[in-house]
């Protein structure tokens, strides 16, 4: 037997191995990390020292497409004092076109320090959007144990171009 | 290691055995290893991106109806994935139906075997391991296909290391829920994967081998084709077993192999089964791909004679058998299949036949005419007392009523489905732009699509299919010449009798009237439908893509570009797949752009590149100088395909793990940027 053949049963048997050495029935290492984990989620509490929110929200409107796109930019919070595994949601309110938006965060003591919240884009239809100008809300709220407590809440420009 | 032959003299001939299986296996099923090659490289390359999970809300229908099968039972009570509204889902005397029963069928040992791997392999481990393992073997056989065996098996066995210590660096856990999507994710998979090896065998069959591996290859790579192999919608089945028809009425044609396992009539009876596989799966374009095969195939036989008739009727009522009992199962009547059930919700239920004494009960009357709703065409079948020694001849008259009926209704598909078809498409031949080449934004198709522009026309989502022009034009130029020649010596009876002898003889004929019909067919099908959300790329007509490249393999003029341009067209491909994907995804993450602006991106760009490559190609018709140009545009229209497949793959749609830890590895990191 060849080297390379040797080589291509060695691969075979150790892929095959460390599959099954890993897997439910022996169960002697576990290779996967849980995907989500949800177990204490919303649990626990966080102080938010510090808050960098942006004061413009864009709606612009979208290449080659009858719609438009809301990009509302990233925020960032510094976090002190995190136990548990408390969440942050991220929200823009905009009255006017009677649309919100919010992301979750989810939190645990290594969020410690500056954290950035994203709020992924929108597709809006162009009978949603109307007006140049409107005034819209960004807040920041800290859920834990079963309550919310806002920790920023202030008001934004939402700029329409066409 | 070394094994003591005296101790195990068993060992050899099995191994021998093994080896016989082995040849006669691959032989039947990829045709050879070049078959084998693409066969394994189109699971490697799917895998790349195979997120577990639903793409489309239908598709709950499948995994619910799969889940039920696996049970032993054709009804769910209860819906383990989406909701019992999704579409497709059917409701019958108080339990539930999918549809698509063939496809589930298929999808069924899949199910078996990744439950069995699960019980002992974890699941997020398991997709990589089994991946890792293809990619091995598909280095081993490139290695014995090339001659370098030692360097490849070398190769392949580091790949496939390095990959599965990655992907296990980076494993996370996947919910045993998933394996029932994931089943029929990979049933898909490998439905593919066999579409891709017939279509390399139909084409090296009509050409050469390198011509026909060039073409699968690219049906799969560089169109949709890659697109909807991980999605478990009808479409790559379809593929598939139309491929299959078409490899199988050439090969009727052509008895040139002395070792061929099927005689002509063999094959003639194979085409139809698998048209009869194909109404199990999808009733209404099981007929049209019937209508098809029967209009080709009939005039063109090397013999019509009774005997070849009857083996293949009774091969053809065979394979049909499936797709009745499904039916009596489902509807309670063998010939209405469960898609057309939807119309009867509402009070109008089928004529309830009380079930219970198996198949003795075909109702022919009140057939719908498939998935329009509209059209009826009612027929007489046997019924009648199920008691006495008159039940076993009722069932028998029973059966061929059925067959009638089924015939009738056909011809009530037919008229229903084509004749709208041809009339919307006279009433309204704009629409066939907004089909093939340049969707944009529509209003009616994106309110539905969430606001984003996320609709592609054929040549936008596989520039390659811009070619087809130049493939009609050298069949045209090619026509010209011939009847040029004929009308030399017009008249002539022995001209005239060779020629049609040549006609009846020539797999290409018969191959090339099929694809045509069957591509008409389709269109018109589908026709007032389109264009219709939620298709992303026009997939009801997913198998004009394989169609396409069949054409392009089909023109002299190309494949003398593939044979003596092919470094050219290679080096574009790589080119544009390697620096196109990156700047096509900066443009993107750059302008921040959303799905729908993503995919009007990749559309602008992909009719640049398809508007070039077919000048080009029609130029090389006419002249060879222009064979250069047509392979480096060639290669990018291509590559825009590959591209889009890519970035959509791992980027613009989410909605799953990926079977491939590094791979949801290499998203995320995308997905920040």
């Amino acid at each position: 037997m060849d080297r390379s053949t040797l080589f291509v049963y060695a691969t075979v048997t150790l892929i095959v191995v460390v599959s099954v050495v890993s897997g439910p029935a022996m169960g002697l290492v576990d290779l996967t990390s849980p995907r989500s984990d949800t177990a204490g989620l919303g649990q626990g509490n966080a102080t938010v020292d510090e808050v960098d929110a942006p004061d413009r929200v864009r709606i612009d409107r979208g290449f080659q497409s009858e719609s438009y796109r809301l990009e509302v930019p990233d925020a960032r919070v510094h976090l002190a004092a995190v136990t548990g595994r408390p969440i942050l949601n991220y929200r823009i309110e905009i009255p006017a076109l009677g649309y919100t938006r919010t992301s979750s965060h989810f939190l645990d003591s290594d969020s410690d320090g500056w954290t950035t919240l994203t709020l992924a884009d929108a597709t809006l239809s162009e009978s949603a959007v109307s007006g140049t100008r409107h005034e819209g809300q960004l807040s920041i709220v800290v859920q834990s144990n079963g309550t919310g407590s806002t920790v920023y809440n202030r008001s934004v420009v939402v700029e329409v171009s066409r | 290691m070394s094994v003591d032959v005296g101790a195990y003299r068993w060992v050899e001939p099995t191994r021998q055995r093994a080896e016989t299986v082995k040849r006669l296996a691959v032989r039947v099923l990829v045709g050879d290893r070049l078959g084998l090659v693409l066969w394994l490289g189109t699971l490697a390359f799917v895998g790349l991106y195979w997120r577990l999970g639903f793409l489309i809300n239908d598709n709950y229908t499948i995994a619910n109806a799969l889940v039920a099968l696996s049970e032993g039972s054709f009804s769910f009570d209860t819906a383990t994935y989406g909701g019992l509204e999704s579409p497709g889902t059917n409701a019958r005397d108080g339990t539930y139906y999918g549809r698509n029963y063939g496809q589930v069928a298929f999808a069924l040992p899949f199910l078996w075997g990744l439950r069995t791997l699960s019980a002992v392999v974890d699941p997020g481990l398991l997709f990589a391991a089994l991946w890792s393992l293809v990619v091995l073997a598909l280095a081993l056989q490139v290695g014995r296909l090339t001659g370098h065996s030692a360097a490849a098996a070398t190769v392949g066995s580091v790949a496939a290391l390095a990959a599965f210590v990655g992907n296990a660096a980076v494993a996370t856990s996947i919910d045993e829920r998933l394996l029932a999507p994931a089943a029929l994710q990979l049933s898909a998979i490998v439905a593919t994967a066999f579409g891709v090896a017939v279509c390399y065998r139909l084409v090296a069959r009509l050409h050469d081998r390198r011509v026909g591996a060039l073409a699968a290859g690219f049906a799969v790579v560089a169109t949709p084709v890659g697109f909807w192999a991980s999605v478990p919608k009808r479409h790559v089945y379809v593929v598939a077993l139309v491929l299959g028809v078409a490899y199988a009425l050439a090969r009727s044609r052509s008895g040139t192999d002395d070792d061929a396992l099927l005689s002509a009539t063999g094959f003639r009876a194979l085409a139809y089964a698998l048209v009869g596989f194909l109404t199990w799966v999808h009733a209404a374009e099981g007929v049209v791909v019937f209508l098809a095969l029967v209009l080709v195939d009939l005039p063109t036989a090397p013999s019509n004679r009774p005997r070849d008739l009857l083996v293949i009727g009774v091969v053809f009522a065979l394979s049909l058998v499936p797709f009745f009992v499904t039916n009596l199962v489902v509807s309670g009547d063998p010939i209405l299949p469960p898609r057309p059930l939807r119309g009867y919700d509402g009070g109008t239920a089928p004529p309830d036949i009380g079930g219970g004494s198996g198949g003795s009960e075909v109702n022919g009357g009140g057939v719908g005419g498939g998935g329009s709703g509209d059209g009826s065409t009612g027929s007489g079948g046997g019924s009648g007392s199920d008691t006495g020694p008159l039940a076993a001849l009722d069932r028998v008259a029973a059966f061929f009523g059925g067959l009638f009926s089924l015939a009738l209704w056909s011809l009530g598909v037919v008229q229903a489905l084509l004749g709208d078809g041809a009339q919307q498409l006279l009433d309204d031949p704009d629409r066939l732009y907004r089909i093939f080449v340049r969707g944009g934004f529509i209003s009616d198709v994106a309110s539905e699509d969430e606001n984003q522009a996320i609709y592609l026309t054929v040549t936008e989502s596989g520039p390659l299919a811009a070619g087809v022009p130049a493939a009609v034009l050298a069949a045209a130029v090619t026509a010209a010449r011939r009847a040029g020649r004929v009308s030399r010596d017009a008249l002539r009876v022995n001209t005239l009798a060779q020629q049609a002898r040549h006609w009846r003889r020539s797999p290409t004929v018969a191959t090339d009237w099929f694809v045509a019909l069957v591509a008409t067919g389709f269109l018109l099908v589908y026709f007032p439908r389109l264009p219709v959300h939620a298709t992303v790329t026009v997939r009801y007509l997913l198998v004009f893509f394989p169609f396409a490249v069949y054409a392009l393999a089909r023109a002299p003029s190309l494949r003398r570009v593939v044979h003596k341009h092919a470094r050219a067209g290679a080096w574009s491909y790589v080119a544009g797949v390697l620096l196109g994907a990156q700047l096509l995804f900066v443009v993107v993450t750059v302008r921040n752009f959303g799905r729908g602006e993503a995919f009007q991106l990749h559309a602008l760009v992909g009719l640049a590149v398809a508007a070039a490559f077919a000048v080009c190609a029609m130029a090389s018709v006419l002249d060879a100088r222009a064979d250069r140009p047509t392979a480096v545009t060639g290669g990018l229209a291509a590559a825009l395909g590959t591209d889009f497949l890519l970035l959509s793959g791992l980027v613009y749609f989410q909605y799953g793990p990926y079977a491939l830890p590094l791979s949801d590895a290499l998203a995320k990191l995308l997905g920040i940027a």
